[in-house]
């Protein structure tokens, strides 16, 4: 089945993926109104910073088994066969952050949300945007996603890319042609890692 | 976890940004390096240039990995947008200089019309020769009256009536004659950044090599236009700079005294406010107030100014403006425009320091807004002044930090200072460089950024450089780094090269001299011109370079763009917006050399930056039949 697939090596750091989660998981799902509603949406996807000033889209990996399942004593958290996805009961969820402890990612946030009972901090993470796909929709991420850092395919697929790749990459005499995707921005990174080497002194 | 003694250690090379970043954080009071981590990481289409908001059909935006949208809407392909975006960069530079100009031209009129009470021609020798290349007739010696006649011919070329501004007569014939054939002569200062304007609108130019024509013409109008005039006029009204001997750093702060800083770029209201800090009225009420005396103390290009005709001291550059007002013992901040940051009026509020905006193009959150005018200006900054006095005893002592002491400079290098230095030829230099004591000349000009290190690129950049016999002409915020790390005072020689050492030494200059603000780089290229016409030769024949090692800011755009157009190869610390195309990379770092005989680099590094500047320079020399040496 398709599910999100992250290539953070394409990953440009716009953010857009952040602001579409949030407004996907808005009441009215227009930006220009999800910013006036109470509570204010807020996303589930969570651009990371590296150590180059560079981004990383950092998202549930809904494991299985998953580590935060194990932990929520009230059961709130469970697994959704149909689109096989780590939800979230916000009724049951009593804010004690066990599953903050076990994610391996630190994916999860807390914090009111529409969802939950007004008024009420709850446990929120990426469901996968379930509602959308079963509409037909790929999740709102991935939507957004220009540069493709965020894809929507079957895992082996997009891992059978890679292997390519690689193959390629390690082909004879490949260091001559130098597989560069994107000129540019290899450009915009390797000066980024010049000026953060000078920063910490190690040029 | 990083000791946060070594974080800012990271953050600045500066012992008193170091110091007063601990205070911030004591304090906790937010600076503009937690506003850049609080931005991170930056969106990727913006820092290569490839997304573009011009229109309503978008906003639009291009995959750098060529699977996604490789066009907007309109058809713009990667090209177009990223030349578009520094075009626009380019005008909006283009026109802050140019704006700033037109300020100091308004005022020369109202003095000719005596309706500026308090300000008059103090230049009355320049205003005759740059009247006479407007061809205005200074024979019958009525200074107002050939002052009223400039002002009108400068704002001629703020129009559209004429074919070329004035001031590009004294560009080499050679280069003016590039120009021509690739039709880039500036025609009118505002009517190239409008044009610019227009060419970026959606539907007009989609040419990106048509585009950056233009773009290069829009700095020139800039670069021989508003930012000249701005420089010309500020010299007629205020004085033209003189070598003078002042300190710097924060700790020109006093610490029982009326401490009044003066921040940004114009010196229309700051000269005022100098002369109002002399009135005997208000010493009298500073005594009574328990304070030794009234502190005026410059901030960025606004201090430079003063810096420069006045020898007022400076506090710092654009990263140290937060801090500065972080001493808690400023009374008083008066800002004009362009590089203040809308932060400080909340900082100038958690002390007592009265901020106040002054400029009915520039307000800012938190401040007091106090217009001036030229038919005001003194008045007003009698006003304020004695309020500044007043505000002395709500001083918390316990809260002032002031964290070193100052540091020597020599400042008021302008191009008149340089000749009359070198006993009023240019031959004792031209004679240095020939007989290669002298390798060539660089300026290091430019802003702070907080991508780099504060103030490391331009203080190892500028040692480097004298360290190799090249002598270095600075301004703006690179002029204050360098000052600060005390390269700026005769005996700074020593750290130069023998043959620099020697020349400084016999002329009593320090080997890196204080040209001005960021308005004052035309006081660099001018030279440039004046050297090249003593020659006989074209500007970029010259072993010259330029260099913005942490540039931040559009007019940073504009200047690079003016710089190399006139022939000067000039090596940027940032990147600017436009890997997203690598033909427009590619056109502005190399094939630019076939069109102007100069051009843009990129290298964040300082020490890789000094090597690609010396290469040049040799490449020069050897061009023009010197002795050379292999980098």
């Amino acid at each position: 089945m398709k599910e999100v697939v992250v290539h953070p090596e394409r990953c440009v750091g716009c953010m857009q993926c952040m602001v579409a989660c949030a407004t996907a998981h808005s009441k009215t799902k227009n930006l220009f109104s999800a910013i006036l509603e109470i509570p204010l949406p807020k996303p589930r996807i969570h651009v990371g910073v590296g150590l180059y000033r560079e981004g990383f889209p950092n998202r549930c990996r809904h494991c299985d088994p998953a580590p935060c399942m194990m932990a929520c004593l009230p059961g709130a958290i469970y697994r959704e066969p149909e689109w096989d996805t780590v939800l979230i009961d916000p009724d049951r969820c009593i804010n004690c952050a066990s599953c903050a402890m076990a994610c391996p990612f630190g994916v999860i946030r807390y914090h009111e949300d529409s969802l939950g009972v007004p008024g009420k901090v709850i446990a929120v993470k990426c469901d996968n945007c379930v509602t959308r796909q079963s509409e037909g929709i790929v999740p709102a991420c991935v939507e957004i996603c220009m540069c493709n850092a965020l894809t929507y395919e079957e895992r082996d697929e997009s891992l059978k890319r890679k292997t390519d790749e690689m193959a390629r990459r390690i082909s004879v005499g490949a260091e001559e042609r130098e597989i560069i995707e994107s000129p540019g921005f290899n450009l915009l990174n390797t000066l980024k890692r010049a000026n953060v080497a000078i920063s910490e002194g190690a040029l | 976890m990083v000791a946060v003694t070594d974080l800012y250690e990271k953050y600045t090379i500066t012992k008193d940004g170091q110091m007063m970043l601990r205070k911030a954080e004591k304090e906790q009071m937010e600076t503009v390096w937690e506003r850049f981590q609080a931005q991170l990481p930056q969106c990727g289409y913006c820092e290569m240039g490839l997304s573009c908001r011009n229109c309503v059909m978008g906003p639009c935006r291009v995959d750098p990995f060529g699977e996604g949208p490789q066009k907007g809407v309109c058809g713009a392909d990667a090209d177009i947008i990223v030349a578009r975006n520094l075009c626009r960069m380019i005008a909006s530079g283009a026109a802050s200089h140019s704006d700033h100009g037109r300020d100091l031209v308004e005022v020369l009129e109202e003095v000719a019309k005596g309706k500026a009470p308090g300000y008059e021609i103090r230049d009355a020798e320049k205003l005759k020769r740059v009247a006479e290349e407007y061809g205005v007739d200074t024979s019958k010696g009525d200074i107002l009256k050939i002052a009223g006649e400039l002002a009108h011919a400068m704002q001629e070329d703020y129009g559209t009536r004429k074919s070329s501004l004035q001031l590009i007569s004294r560009v080499p014939q050679k280069r003016r004659e590039i120009w021509e054939k690739i039709n880039i002569t500036p025609r009118g200062i505002d009517r190239e950044t409008s044009e610019m304007m227009h060419r970026t609108h959606m539907g007009v130019d989609n040419d990106w090599v048509n585009l950056l024509l233009q773009g290069m013409r829009n700095a020139l109008s800039d670069g021989w236009g508003g930012s000249l005039i701005a420089t010309e006029v500020s010299d007629i009204l205020f004085g033209t700079p003189q070598p003078k001997t002042s300190t710097i750093n924060t700790g020109v702060l006093k610490e029982d005294q009326v401490n009044i800083i003066v921040h940004g770029h114009n010196p229309v209201v700051s000269e005022m406010i100098a002369q109002a800090t002399e009135d005997k009225d208000i010493l009298a009420l500073t005594k009574k107030k328990g304070a030794h005396g009234i502190n005026l103390v410059g901030l960025c290009c606004t201090g430079n100014e003063l810096l420069m005709r006045r020898g007022i001291p400076m506090a710092g550059n654009h990263l140290m403006t937060e801090q500065v007002l972080m001493t808690g013992a400023v009374e008083m901040m008066l800002v004009d425009y362009q590089c203040i940051m809308p932060s400080i009026g909340p900082i100038g509020k958690c002390f007592h320091t009265q901020m106040i905006s002054t400029s009915d193009k520039a307000k800012f959150p938190e401040m007091e807004h106090k217009e001036f005018h030229p038919e005001n200006a003194r008045e007003l900054a009698r006003e304020l002044v004695k309020q500044a006095v007043n505000n002395f005893e709500n001083r918390t002592p316990n809260r002032t930090y002031i964290p070193v002491e100052p540091v020597n400079i020599m400042s008021g290098f302008s191009v008149e200072a340089i000749l009359s230095a070198l006993g009023g030829t240019p031959d004792p230099l031209i004679d240095a460089l020939k007989a290669g004591k002298v390798r060539g000349a660089v300026g290091i000009v430019g802003c702070n950024n907080p991508k780099i290190k504060h103030d490391h690129g331009h203080v190892t950049l500028a040692r480097r450089l004298i360290e190799n016999d090249i002598l270095v002409l600075d301004t703006g915020c690179a002029a204050v780094a360098t000052a600060k790390a005390g390269f700026k005072v005769p005996e700074a020689a020593d750290m130069a090269g023998p043959g620099l050492k020697e020349v400084c030494n016999a002329l009593g200059i320090p080997p890196v001299l204080h040209v001005g603000s960021c308005v004052d780089n035309v006081r660099i290229t001018v030279l440039a011109a004046a050297l090249a016409n003593h020659l006989g030769v074209d500007i970029s024949d010259l072993p010259l370079a330029g260099a913005a090692p942490e540039w931040y800011s559009e007019k940073a755009v504009s200047i690079a763009c003016y710089v190399v157009a006139s022939g000067i190869y000039t090596v940027l610390g940032p990147m600017p917006p436009i890997a997203g195309s690598m033909n427009v990379v590619k056109m502005a770092t190399e094939g630019l050399n076939e069109v102007v005989g100069a051009c843009l680099a990129v290298e964040p590094d300082p020490e890789k930056a000094a090597i690609l500047i010396r290469r040049h320079i040799e490449k020069k020399r050897e061009g023009l039949g010197l002795p050379s040496i292999t980098v």
